[in-house]
């Protein structure tokens, strides 16, 4: 059977979806909250042959959203600001949705969904999408659905999609790829966590919010990260700090504005959603990789482990770096034939 | 508490579970012990928060494409609540996610539920084990349905 084939049999199986796909694709360019939260199960489901189909149906946006990503540690308040932001956007007139992504236990692969808690009164007066992901153990708190999740997003005509990350410190830098903006959430007292944190999301980040403002030391905390900004000298784009505390609505109208006026710096600089872009291509030649070379070599390695037979040079008692390599090479030339 | 098993190295995601209390109900100790325990059986584990209306809870269902839904109630409105969110769910044509049940709940009433297609329905002192034994059974259900596999 011809790999088409193959394929068009495993699609079968999917039966309802496949039929409803177009009527799918086009409830997400009405907004339609249901058929978008339908298509970002179906780029959830790790089936690449499922998540390339909607996605090409999905096509090219008309219109670049900018993508914002909050970060910062567990407790800082990222949700409850998340839920303030994307209504204070709403306000203002721009479309947003938002992202939620919460850790999986590695043990079990479950996961507890808890941010939508702190955000969905807002979001749900707002008439702002909300969908919580979980991370399925991917390393750098971004889940591998987000990706797909950001372009569907972007085809329903959001122009700003909001992603919140699990709660990470210095390890979180996955996020930089996908996001354009990336705002780093701190709070007052965390004196030593800043210290730790300072070698990596305090480089990437674009936008600093000290939250939490009505704690004592917040002004402090201000002053600290104002410190460490000062001495920036590898870009023309200032870094802002701003203070926010979700006691006081208008404290959030200072981010919102940060956050517009680096997307317009962006724009000027030709450089909205580039690394996205980049991003996107680097999965979907995993994928490719994935369906095309991996899960064979494996079922080689299977057929070599369970038949018997010996590779030509099997040095597999003493080395299985040789066994690799005879694998991946025998396949490459039976691949150029 | 049933074993979980792995699925991150599986096909399929897990399955997605809606906790709510809909309507006004305050006592969610016994909530966030199931929400615990689904997320250790291997389940991703929504709460719909405090005093949510059935409007909202089938709203957070539907963005978050959910499985089931689990409700729960114990001051004795089961008849009238759940028996909402079943009418709404319907009225939105709705098929493909779940009705859970479970609280207070007189034996006499659980007929008339299980006729809204809401099942379960345990009350207190029920075994975990057997709670989300029947929640992944029906999770699966739900999924076919989804995929058009049923």
């Amino acid at each position: 059977m011809s790999k088409k084939e193959l394929q068009r049999q495993e699609r079968r199986s999917w039966g309802r979806i496949e039929t409803n796909i177009n009527e799918l694709v086009s409830g997400v360019k009405e907004n339609k909250f249901s058929s978008i939260a339908r298509a970002i199960s179906m780029v959830e489901d790790e089936d690449p042959l499922l998540r390339k189909d909607i996605l090409r149906k999905i096509g090219a946006p008309t219109k670049k959203a900018h993508v914002v990503g909050i970060t910062g540690p567990p407790g800082i308040g990222k949700s409850t600001l998340i839920g303030n932001l994307s209504s204070g956007m709403m306000t203002r007139g721009i479309r947003n949705a938002v992202l939620a992504i919460d850790a999986s236990s590695p043990f079990t692969g479950g996961s507890l969904l808890g941010n939508r808690i702190r955000m969905q009164d807002k979001l749900r007066d707002s008439h702002v999408f909300m969908r919580s992901l979980a991370n399925r153990g991917e390393k750098g708190g971004l889940s591998r659905s987000a990706i797909g999740a950001v372009r569907i997003l972007e085809a329903a005509g959001n122009q700003e999609i909001i992603i919140e990350t699990v709660g990470a410190g210095q390890a979180d830098l996955d996020i930089m790829n996908l996001a354009d903006t990336i705002v780093l959430v701190l709070a007052p007292g965390l004196g030593d966590e800043i210290q730790a944190i300072k070698a990596g999301i305090m480089e990437i980040s674009h936008i600093f919010v000290i939250n939490k403002m009505d704690r004592e030391g917040a002004y402090f905390a201000m002053k600290d990260i104002e410190d460490i900004v000062s001495m920036d000298d590898h870009s023309d784009w200032k870094r802002p700090v701003v203070g926010t505390t979700s006691k006081d609505n208008e404290s959030y109208n200072s981010l919102i504005e940060a956050i517009l006026s680096h997307r317009k710096y962006l724009e000027m600089n030709n450089s909205l959603s580039v690394k996205r872009k980049f991003m996107e291509m680097e999965t979907a030649l995993e994928d490719e990789i994935n369906e095309n070379i991996t899960s064979k070599l494996k079922k080689k390695l299977i057929e070599v482990q369970t038949s018997g037979n010996k590779l030509s040079n099997d040095k597999s008692d003493e080395d299985p770096f040789s066994v690799a390599e005879e694998l991946l090479k025998n396949f490459l030339e039976y691949s150029v034939e | 508490m049933a074993a979980g098993k792995n699925q991150s190295s599986s096909k399929q995601r897990p399955p997605k579970i809606l906790l709510a209390k809909p309507g006004i109900d305050g006592h969610d100790r016994g909530v966030l012990v199931l929400a615990r325990a689904f997320r250790d059986a291997g389940m991703e584990v929504l709460y719909a928060g405090l005093l949510p209306t059935p409007e909202e809870v089938i709203d957070t269902a539907v963005n978050e494409d959910v499985d089931v839904i689990a409700m729960s109630l114990l001051n004795g409105a089961h008849l009238t609540v759940f028996k909402r969110v079943a009418d709404l769910m319907k009225e939105r044509g709705i098929d493909d996610i779940a009705l859970v049940g479970g609280g207070t709940i007189p034996e006499e009433d659980k007929p008339a539920l299980e006729a809204l297609g809401i099942t379960g329905n345990y009350g207190p002192g029920t075994p975990l084990s057997t709670i989300i034994e029947h929640v992944q059974k029906r999770a699966a259900e739900a999924r076919a349905k989804k995929l058009g596999q049923d």
